[in-house]
């Protein structure tokens, strides 16, 4: 059987992405703004999260930096938004190389519990530091007239980092950073510099949401702390990587494309029960497809074999411990 | 923290701080300690903790406020059915992931924390509520007025929490929960179900976030988002004082209640709470094992 090529998926999705403002309505466009955002996220968290094997539950921290440096910049002194987004992008990676240095001296349930603490802090100090913040009430952006042009920039974003995704599953880099996943450190005694690639990673994993956080607010022309640092964005977007296949290059895109459609319609329907259902589906990825959607084509034979979690025999939990 | 202030602490003088950061920390050690029970003996960190506390306080309100039951009752009834809520979840989701690298159960029970807090808005609503007429009035303790609700829910919380202690360092289920974390292996070797002690443990550090949320309920003003706020805390205290040790957990929780009320003092409330946290992340880089910790290796 013809196997498929991540990179004709990658096309066509291209394809896709650029036909819809033009043929589709402003409620596509409104939409697919949405999905690309998270599907930047996604592939964002797939480098630290997939790869690397490190569990994040703080990439929305460097989102909420980003949509606040972007949003004080356009607010305070009018800088054009695609300005603040690059502003907003090298915040990220400046606060993301010496925390990656210092958070990743952690492992395991000890760098979840930090990064998970370091987001709450900053949502604390974005409320405490009303002086510049605004506080609880928030900063109000002028909307822009037209979205496509924002809907192109994050639909570029959005390619590059599955491009950048897929050179690094054919690379010595990429399985690198999964060696570090299944055995940091069987993979430092193979003189693989562990730490620089972790951080490494780690930065990587946060520039693009960084520039997602400041392209969001001025999406949404408003920015306050729950919504810059809401807990929601984190556990959908790992949600997508999860339900996708975790350490793949089709996951994040497969994951992100049916949680979006699946959170419209809920959202549409049923906002009440929205986030619960969202925590739901993730509980049932865990607990029956805990390698995601792609290992269905896998097994199948139309996709490439992976490197998806467990690839090797799963260790009993007394040893792992 | 608006918490506080509705406790009727008056914040002046350094004895009222310390006493009132003394009485916070109590909540913090019951709290805390269920939740370093069940990753010494689990290794699972339970981000549902704080919501399973959360949705405790609220049901009690309900059987005080709802129902016109009396307090003694939820006291009993509520951290029972926390118990059983533990069981279904062990049952349910973590015995079946107990192979499964460590990422699995981060992203279950952190799933399962968003599910606990919506479901509690659509029963609840997502407003503040309390118990207002419970435990109300206060007395003098050297010098500092100490409101009863407060001094209650201390008490019950310390006692409990070294009953716990007593009951693991002194019994036959004490030993087989140690053995268990210790040496899973040799424990099934020697004979210990390590399966039922893994039910029984979560069950009772479940049914500890129980009481806990009893015992704020008269003392906090109670909201479904309660829970991201409390667990963050039991977070902090279980690595300052060490994870997977009982007493480090007891100290750090007494510590970080004077620490949050002294911050929050000078600070201001948001920062103030802030400052625990701080805390966290400076000792999870300088001492990761925490002030008492064995050094419990991931």
């Amino acid at each position: 059987m013809k196997q498929l090529d991540p990179l004709g998926v990658f096309a066509i999705a291209l394809v896709a992405a650029g036909l819809v403002p033009l043929l589709g309505s402003d409620y596509a466009v409104s939409f697919s703004i949405q999905l690309l955002i998270f599907l930047v996220l996604a592939y964002s968290w797939n480098l630290i999260g997939g790869y690397t094997g490190y569990t994040h539950f703080g990439q929305v921290a460097f989102f909420g930096i980003g949509a606040y440096v972007g949003s004080l910049l356009i607010f305070h002194w009018n800088v054009s938004w695609y300005l603040a987004t690059l502003a907003a992008a090298m915040a990220g990676a400046i606060t993301a190389l010496p925390l990656g240095g210092a958070m990743l001296r952690l492992k395991g349930p000890f760098f979840a519990i930090g990064m998970f603490g370091l987001a709450r802090v900053l949502e604390a100090f974005a409320l405490g530091f009303d002086g510049i913040t605004q506080g609880g009430t928030g900063i109000y952006l002028k909307p822009l007239n037209d979205l496509k042009p924002l809907y192109y920039v994050v639909a570029v974003v959005a390619a590059v980092m599955m491009l950048l995704t897929w050179r690094l599953d054919n690379s010595r880099l990429g399985l690198k950073l999964l060696a570090i996943r299944e055995d940091e450190n069987a993979a430092e005694s193979l003189g693989i510099p562990t730490t620089r690639l972790k951080i490494g990673a780690f930065v990587a994993s946060a520039v693009a949401p960084a520039a997602m956080g400041c392209l969001y607010s001025v999406y949404l022309g408003f920015i306050d702390p729950p919504t810059a640092f809401a807990s929601n964005i984190e556990l959908t977007t790992i949600a997508m990587v999860l339900l996708g296949g975790m350490g793949t290059v089709l996951g994040p895109l497969l994951g992100a494309i049916v949680l979006s459609v699946v959170n419209e319609v809920l959202w549409a329907n049923y906002p009440q029960i929205y986030l619960a259902s969202v925590g739901v589906i993730v509980l049932l990825a865990v607990l029956f497809t805990p390698r995601g959607l792609v290992n269905i084509g896998m097994k199948g034979g139309w996709l490439a074999l992976g490197r998806p979690l467990f690839r090797r025999p799963v260790q009993p939990a007394s040893q792992s411990s | 923290m608006a918490d506080l202030q509705r406790a009727g602490i008056c914040f002046m003088p350094l004895t009222d701080l310390l006493i009132g950061g003394i009485l916070l920390g109590g909540v913090y050690a019951l709290m805390a300690c269920g939740l370093n029970l069940i990753f010494g003996v689990m290794r699972v960190i339970n981000f549902a903790h704080g919501d399973i506390l959360a949705v405790a306080a609220l049901s009690t309100v309900s059987i005080v406020v709802g129902f016109k039951l009396p307090f003694w009752l939820a006291v009993v009834l509520v951290p029972i059915g926390c118990a059983l809520l533990g069981v279904l979840i062990h049952l349910l989701i973590l015995r079946r992931i107990e192979n499964a690298p460590m990422i699995m159960s981060l992203l279950a029970t952190y799933a399962l924390s968003t599910i606990l807090v919506n479901v509690a808005i659509l029963i609840w609503g997502g407003g503040y509520s309390g118990l207002p007429g419970v435990l109300g009035g206060s007395v003098k303790i050297l010098g500092a007025n100490v409101s009863v609700s407060r001094l209650v829910s201390f008490v019950c919380a310390i006692g409990v929490s070294l009953a716990v202690w007593w009951l693991l360092q002194f019994t036959r289920f004490g030993r087989a929960v140690r053995s268990a974390s210790q040496a899973p292996e040799l424990a099934s070797i020697s004979g210990i179900a390590v399966d039922r002690v893994r039910l029984a443990t979560f069950a009772l550090g479940s049914g500890m976030a129980g009481l806990a949320g009893v015992l704020v309920a008269p003392a906090f003003a109670i909201d479904p988002q309660l829970g991201s706020r409390f667990i963050i805390k039991a977070f902090a205290v279980i690595i300052v004082g060490g994870m997977g040790s009982y007493p480090g957990a007891i100290l750090a929780a007494l510590l970080l209640g004077v620490v949050e009320v002294v911050g929050s003092y000078f600070a201001g409330a948001v920062i103030g709470s802030a400052f625990l946290f701080l805390l966290m992340l400076g000792v999870l880089l300088v001492r990761p094992r925490g002030l008492l910790g064995a050094g419990v290796r991931i």
